[in-house]
């Protein structure tokens, strides 16, 4: 043996010894992670906020500002997890910083076009209006802006956008928003209950009591008592599980737990399909490849986008290019099969050391997942769930109220609605941010004009009853179909039957058969009768709000016999204003639900036909 | 066709087994599909969090055969060819709580961060409405650091806080603290580098398990060392930091070698050098430290010092 020892060897026989004396790091896990009093249900918080993305974080270090309100961020992880993490482009607002020329009109217009005429455009006028504030009050909270020669951040611009206008940290922007937010969370001592399954936000007769959670570490089920609650729990994407871009997390906690109580479920069908996914497993391309210069090759080798937008071609909006990529997969000019079947994108023309320094990211999760180096092989892509336009009804875009009182929503969990039928790249970190202020204000105004609680402790006492019994059935549960099984059917019907192109005969079927998975989910095994961080319970509960919003996607689909935007109808190729420049929401009354149609706000700007 | 051995740590409800699952290999696998597949397929009580499977989220890092990886972005594959065997060892992140099989406790590596007062208080030249300036130059010295994702890898194999964690900060602590001291826009950096001092900053035994453990490649170790010198440029004004630096260079000058059993009364002073016995003592069970052995000089100490003359008046 050799007499030599390496560094490493020598400070691990050194520190083993030690170690070996410190406890070891198994525990007895004792549930102390949440403080007794907020674990019994003795802790009425004035705001309690569900979610800890940027939209949460955001309301929560608004509402920290007021001393004397109790807040709190609940999670279903930890704090920086989330799904806003994955922003990759960066966060739209007029400044002028980088380009004199832009003004928050021409912000405003971007984002109504962009929409196609189905947001509320003084949403979208108040968004635009506070959106470069925004990006300003983001630098001095520490965001690592990338900067320009005097000094200030710089703005670069994205798909569908006339004018430079969104500030970034490299191909990371999402992930230093909330980093940048956790921080200050941290530095104000925001108060977070981690690891909390949302069950129910219980409200009876338009009446807010507070929420029931289950504690993963402990499997305690908690029911805390708020005078307001802020949901800003994210997108849906998971809906498509395996075609999207969206993190495992994104499954609609929020948006089926206001629907429950009677909070409308709006625009549900506008579904916003990002055009470059890996084919193997949805992961995004970012769409700074397509603003680099990568060309869409079908099979054939022709850059296809010349048929659908001879102007503006790959650089068209995301709905437009998604369309080109399905329509070329569907008549037979894509490659591969099934759920895999893609076209290719292609960046030899780029040179390589371009393509590393801009395209890093891009570069390494091709090679890793597809096995392709980008400089000398085009990869295969193909559309990719990404977005959710839709989401909970908010009333007033100014508190982010929703129609029970002390309900508020922000975030992509929310329909405000800035989007309409399509987002742009870089309005969703900007909307986070804004309308997660907003929420913060909305919500602690309301409790100063609110002051005491009037939602009912027994009630939350119920619903929590109600749960530990649900618990204990379905952790129990010995037959029937996996959670699992049961997903990936979603999912496929989801993906052939109400993605990128729909028609009536394959919606109709596809709401037979989600109400079909519905049924089987009553009897599906969860497989764990663990108390201690069951995640095999947490996928059902998920599985079961995905189901839920899935069939609000459906029915919102079958209504809106038209296409626009990120919807679709072949049978419907058309926009028709006349009939459908309204809103869909779609409510949820026991196991019935229900379609009701609400009008656009329109200020100044008139539809037009929207091209590219 | 190749099949994988995957044997995992468990740990549910104060038992602890080891599990041996088999996946079969596909292109473009990785350690994270694996599990998805074991849960999906073959045992849902398998536990794990995860949740961007690109790389940025941080959720999902365990340790394989002992080192650190996030499990969403390397492939079974590398494993296989890296440690030539199918058969792969699967364990929490170590220097952590593990709370179920591969779910580790994060609330205390929270309350860590907060002593070092993590976030930028910009100078009172900027403001929420007009934003800060800042030059390329002096984005690019913090730019780096800002791509932590907190997943934890770099304190799964550190030596430091697998001997005593209490009195130190885990190195994510630490790049966290690197990007705000050289962020331009801090009014401060001195306060948060006294704060770093103060929680242990020269206690790391520079190891460089967190810098190699590191997967966005951001060099924990590196940025101890860059906080150390920033320590010592602060202040001779009786910091911990500049007092460790004046007794290495008392040692090399007049021994030669480092006395490391002098070197913590020096720079602590007599009393917090007393706390720290039990740490000395364990150290000494190992052969590291032996307070009991005269320190012998080193024969060629002439030579060292007149190197040291020499860097001194070059240095004036």
């Amino acid at each position: 043996m050799s007499k030599e020892i390496s560094r490493r060897t020598f400070i691990k026989g050194g520190v083993a010894v030690g170690a070996a004396l410190a406890a070891g790091t198994y525990f007895k896990w004792e549930g102390k992670n949440i403080p007794l009093d907020v674990r019994e249900g003795n802790v009425t918080y004035d705001v309690l906020i569900i979610g800890s993305g940027g939209a949460g974080m955001r309301a929560a270090l608004e509402v920290a500002k007021q001393k004397n309100l109790r807040v709190a961020i609940m999670t279903k992880m930890v704090p920086t997890r989330s799904a806003s993490t994955m922003a990759q482009g960066g966060m739209n607002g007029c400044t002028g910083v980088t380009d004199p020329e832009d003004t928050v009109e021409s912000h405003a217009f971007d984002t109504v076009k962009g929409a196609d005429y189905l947001c509320d455009q003084d949403a979208v006028e108040y968004f635009t209006e506070m959106a470069g504030k925004t990006i300003y009050e983001m630098d001095y909270m520490g965001y690592p802006y990338n900067r320009q020669k005097d000094g200030s951040f710089h703005q670069r611009k994205m798909g569908g956008s006339s004018h430079a206008r969104a500030a970034y940290y490299a191909d990371s922007s999402g992930h230093a928003m909330v980093h940048a937010l956790f921080e200050q969370c941290l530095a104000h001592n925001v108060e977070f209950i981690s690891e909390c399954q949302l069950l129910e936000i219980v409200a009876n007769d338009n009446k807010f009591s507070g929420v029931v959670a289950i504690d993963m570490r402990s499997g305690n089920l908690i029911s805390i008592p708020a005078k307001s609650v802020i949901i800003a729990t994210g997108g849906y994407g998971r809906a498509y599980w395996i075609r999207t871009t969206n993190p495992y997390s994104s499954t609609g906690d929020g948006i089926a737990a206001a629907l429950r109580i009677g909070i409308p479920f709006k625009d549900p069908e506008m579904v916003q399909f990002h055009p470059t996914g890996l084919a193997s497993n949805g992961v995004l391309l970012s769409e700074s490849s397509r603003s680099e210069g990568a060309y869409l090759l079908n099979k054939n080798n022709e850059r296809f986008m010349q048929k659908y937008a001879p102007k503006q071609m790959e650089l068209a909006t995301r709905d437009i290019v998604a369309r080109a990529i399905e329509t070329e997969i569907n008549e037979g000019r894509g490659i591969g099969e099934g759920l895999h079947a893609a076209v290719y994108m292609d960046f030899r023309h780029i040179p390589k050391d371009i393509l590393l320094e801009r395209l890093g990211q891009v570069y390494d999760l091709s090679k890793r997942f597809e096995g392709v180096d980008i400089a000398t092989q085009p990869v295969p892509i193909r559309c990719s769930c990404h977005y959710s336009m839709g989401g909970i009804e908010v009333t007033d875009f100014k508190t982010t109220a929703t129609r029970i009182p002390g309900i508020f929503a922000a975030g992509e969990c929310s329909c405000i609605s800035v989007h309409g039928a399509n987002r742009l790249g870089a309005n969703s970190l900007s909307e986070v941010l804004v309308f997660g202020r907003t929420a913060g204000n909305g919500a602690a105004d309301y409790v100063k004009k609110n002051a005491s609680y009037t939602g009912s402790k027994e009630e939350l006492q119920a619903a929590r009853t109600k749960w530990q019994e649900k618990f204990a059935e379905a952790t129990q549960r010995t037959s029937g179909p996996s959670v699992v099984e049961i997903r990936d059917k979603m999912a496929e019907t989801m993906w052939y039957k109400a993605g990128v192109y729909r028609d009536e005969k394959q919606l109709q079927e596809a709401a037979v058969e989600i109400d079909k998975l519905r049924a089987q989910y009553q009897n599906c095994v969860v497989g764990d009768a663990s108390h201690t961080y069951n995640t095999a319970f947490m996928n059902y509960i998920e599985v079961g709000n995905l189901l839920e919003v899935s069939k609000a996607i459906v029915l919102g689909a079958i209504a809106r016999k038209e296409s626009r935007g990120g919807h679709s109808r072949k049978d419907y190729p058309l926009r028709d204003d006349k009939n459908f420049l309204k809103h869909t929401l779609v409510f949820k009354d026991g196991d019935t639900y229900r379609t009701e149609y609400k009008d656009v706000v329109i200020t100044k700007y008139p539809p037009q036909e929207r091209k590219y | 066709m190749m099949i994988i051995t995957l044997q995992i740590h468990r740990f549910v409800d104060e038992k602890n087994w080891i599990q041996e699952y088999k996946v079969e290999l596909k292109k473009g696998m990785t350690i994270l599909e694996g599990f998805n597949e074991i849960k999906a397929k073959q045992d849902p009580t398998l536990s794990f969090t995860s949740s961007c499977r690109s790389s940025i989220c941080g959720a999902c890092a365990v340790r394989v055969n002992d080192n650190a990886e996030l499990a969403c972005e390397v492939l079974l594959e590398s494993l296989v060819n890296r440690y030539k065997t199918n058969t792969l060892v699967v364990k929490p992140l170590g220097n952590f709580r593990v709370i179920r099989d591969l779910i580790v406790d994060w609330d205390p590596k929270y309350e860590k961060m907060k002593k070092i007062d993590p976030v930028v208080e910009p100078k009172a030249a900027f403001s929420p409405e007009k934003g800060c300036k800042q030059s390329i130059e002096d984005f690019d010295k913090y730019k780096k650091y800002a791509g932590c994702i907190l997943c934890g890898s770099c304190v799964s194999e550190c030596n430091k806080s697998a001997l005593n964690e209490k009195d130190f900060l885990d190195p994510f602590i630490f790049v966290k603290a690197a990007k705000i001291t050289a962020d331009s826009r801090d009014r401060s950096p001195a306060d948060h580098l006294r704060a770093v001092v103060q929680a242990g900053l020269w206690k790391c035994l520079n190891c460089q398990e967190c810098t190699a453990k590191c997967p966005k490649d951001l060099d924990p170790a590196g940025a101890i060392e860059k906080l150390k010198a920033a320590s010592i440029a602060l202040a001779s004004d009786g910091s911990v930091g500049a007092n460790h630096a004046k007794a290495i260079y008392n040692d090399i000058y007049t021994k030669g070698l480092l006395d490391e059993s002098k070197l913590a009364v020096q720079s602590e002073g007599i009393f917090s050098a007393a706390l720290r016995v039990p740490t000395a003592y364990r150290l000494m069970k190992v052969g590291k430290l032996n307070m009991f052995e005269k320190i012998p000089e080193n024969k060629e100490i002439h030579q060292i010092r007149q190197l040291i003359d020499i860097a001194e008046k070059e240095d004036k």
